[in-house]
């Protein structure tokens, strides 16, 4: 099924030593077009370092990272953007100064065309692109059920209700790929519900995904893939159902939360781990 | 929000047109000492919008701002008495070096936030005011220069209130241009930068680019309001452009509500009338109340006056719904 779709993302080789220490040795992934890719693994597995070198124009010890064929790696943030990548934040991270719908509108940033002096002048063209990307937020604020605060300052916002922002955001950007950044991370069970049934939601539209995440049980349900990394190697690559049995999978998963199994068993184990 | 838009256009045309009448009427009334307190009034009223813009809607903490006007002053003058460009020439070429300048400082300090590009931009204020006390006969030196006069425009005069006008003119050009831009896809970015910079970046905002833009901007308003000043008394000299008028600037847009265009009027008109009541009768102590209040502002509201009006207004608001 995966093979017969676009890659998007080629991620090869990808490496990145701290001093010493290699967070994130050889990796080698794909992310295909129209998938949900989950990027899954213990606490310093090396989750975070690769979703860095992803976004942040980190430099990379060696390796690459290629979207539709062109090295992205070390792009900065906002070119990064510009090419239809967009993410959301572990730790939210929304403009405290500025009403949940203008938030929604800065991520839009990068599908305004018209120029300043047209802004300036008033030019037709110019009202009319911000009138269209007015109606657009409001859909999607709507779209994560934030509806009822759209004037609001995001300072009113729970930490839930912030995730939604962010996601809402995100997609104002029109993206193709959109990143999430261990998305399940402090919200609730109910939240975790809404928000898995959201990007279920983004992947209908066509946008691909890629999840980093550490718990299994928001994840598995989710993804269409899942790629497992430990002490920053790649230990599996398949389908949710292949990796839950995977002894490679569960090893690396006992120390710290009892196996994978606990995952569908519905204990809290993985959860928190 | 979409719903009344019609009706919030026609408010607004109304609201501009209003203010522009009286601003305009308003000097014809006044007698000449009070007309120029009016108009010098208005020249900080502009300088306190195009700053509001950089320091409090794109989070730049530029202490240049001051020393952009004087670089508009001065040099306007200086083409005209001793390069004998036109009226017109020398003030363009005036923009021109102000932009010029704007923009290799501003590019200069893309690479610095907050305290460092407050450092910068100190210094660079404080080596114009080295340059213009030290610029001999081009400047004038430590005196500045003096006794010159607007040339006739198309052979009128401008004097008097009439001059009073053209100050009118640059601070409504000002605030229209920065109420336009702060309400589209610009002004955003601007205040994602100011509310955080990694996220802004994430969303496609190049933010170099965007903080270069807007201190460039904001800069040749300034100025562009220090070129009006220079023929108000027909002197320009170097303390006027140092510091401490910098930073009387800071606290006008601190205690009036940084951010807001309506709070930097606000703070601008408070401060500056507190200052011409107070000095005469006070001297340079003055500057100990304006100290007093931005502490005040700081601690009990961020948000400066504008922010206690709208708290006062929601309060108001809830208290008819409650009923």
């Amino acid at each position: 099924m995966t093979t017969a779709r676009k890659s998007l993302i080629e991620v090869s080789g990808l490496t990145k030593h701290f001093g010493g220490l290699t967070a994130v040795d050889g990796l080698d992934f794909v992310l295909n077009e129209g998938e949900v890719l989950g990027l899954i693994g213990p606490n310093g597995a090396g989750k975070s370092t690769t979703f860095n070198l992803l976004t942040c124009g980190y430099p990379a010890s060696t390796g690459s990272v290629r979207l539709d064929g062109e090295e992205m790696l070390g792009l900065p943030p906002h070119r990064i953007a510009a090419r239809g990548i967009m993410r959301t934040f572990q730790h939210n991270m929304p403009f405290e100064g500025m009403s949940v719908a203008d938030n929604v509108l800065v991520g839009a940033h990068t599908t305004m065309r018209s120029g300043l002096g047209q802004v300036l002048l008033g030019a037709v063209a110019a009202r009319a692109e911000e009138r269209k990307a007015r109606i657009r937020a409001d859909e999607l604020i709507d779209f994560v059920g934030l509806g009822e605060f759209r004037d609001a300052e995001v300072t009113t916002l729970s930490f839930g209700q912030g995730r939604l922002l962010e996601t809402a955001r995100a997609l104002a950007g029109e993206p193709r790929i959109m990143l999430f950044d261990e998305p399940a991370a402090g919200l609730t069970p109910s939240e975790c519900d809404r928000l898995s049934e959201i990007i279920r939601g983004i992947a209908g539209r066509g946008i691909s995904i890629l999840l980093i995440e550490h718990d299994m049980r928001f994840l598995l349900p989710l993804a269409d893939r899942v790629v497992v990394l430990n002490f920053g190697h790649k230990i599996a690559d398949g389908a949710p159902d292949a990796i839950r049995s995977d002894p490679k999978v569960i090893d690396a998963y006992l120390g710290e939360a009892g196996g994978v199994g606990a995952a569908s068993g519905g204990k809290d184990g993985v959860r928190n781990a | 929000m979409m719903a009344g838009m019609t009706g919030l256009v026609s408010q607004s045309w109304f609201r501009w047109v209003a203010a522009t009448a009286f601003l305009c009427v308003f000097p014809f009334l006044l007698q000449p000492y009070e007309l120029d307190l009016y108009r010098k009034l208005l020249f900080w009223v502009a300088l306190a919008v195009s700053y509001n813009f950089l320091f409090g809607i794109t989070g730049q903490m530029a202490l240049s701002h001051f020393a952009f006007a004087g670089i508009g002053g001065y040099t306007v003058v200086i083409l005209l008495t001793q390069v004998d460009l036109g009226l017109g020439l020398a003030i363009l070429a005036a923009l021109l070096l102000a932009a010029v300048l704007a923009f290799i400082v501003s590019f200069a300090a893309t690479r610095l936030e907050g305290f460092y590009l407050a450092l910068a931009t100190l210094a660079f204020a404080q080596l114009l005011t080295v340059v213009l006390d030290e610029g001999g006969t081009l400047t004038g030196g430590t005196g500045g220069l003096t006794s010159y006069s607007l040339p006739a425009v198309f052979g009128a005069k401008i004097e008097g209130p009439w001059y009073a006008l053209v100050m009118v003119a640059v601070f409504l050009a000002t605030l229209a241009i920065l109420v336009r831009i702060d309400g589209s896809w610009f002004g955003r970015a601007c205040r994602a930068i100011r509310d955080n910079t990694e996220a802004a970046a994430a969303m496609g905002v190049d933010v170099a680019r965007i903080k270069i833009i807007a201190f460039t901007l904001t800069s040749v308003m300034a100025a562009a309001a220090g070129m009006v000043y220079a023929f108000f008394d027909n002197t320009v000299n170097p303390p006027v452009f140092g510091l401490e008028n910098a930073f009387l600037l800071l606290f006008m847009v601190i205690v009036g509500g940084s951010g807001s265009h309506a709070g930097a009027i606000i703070g601008a008109v408070l401060l500056k009338m507190t200052q011409d009541i107070l000095e005469p009768i006070v001297g340079h102590y003055h500057a100990l109340g304006f100290g007093v209040l931005v502490v005040a502002a700081i601690l009990f509201q961020p948000k400066g006056l504008i922010g206690t009006w709208d708290n006062l207004r929601a309060r108001m608001k809830r208290g008819k719904g409650a009923k």
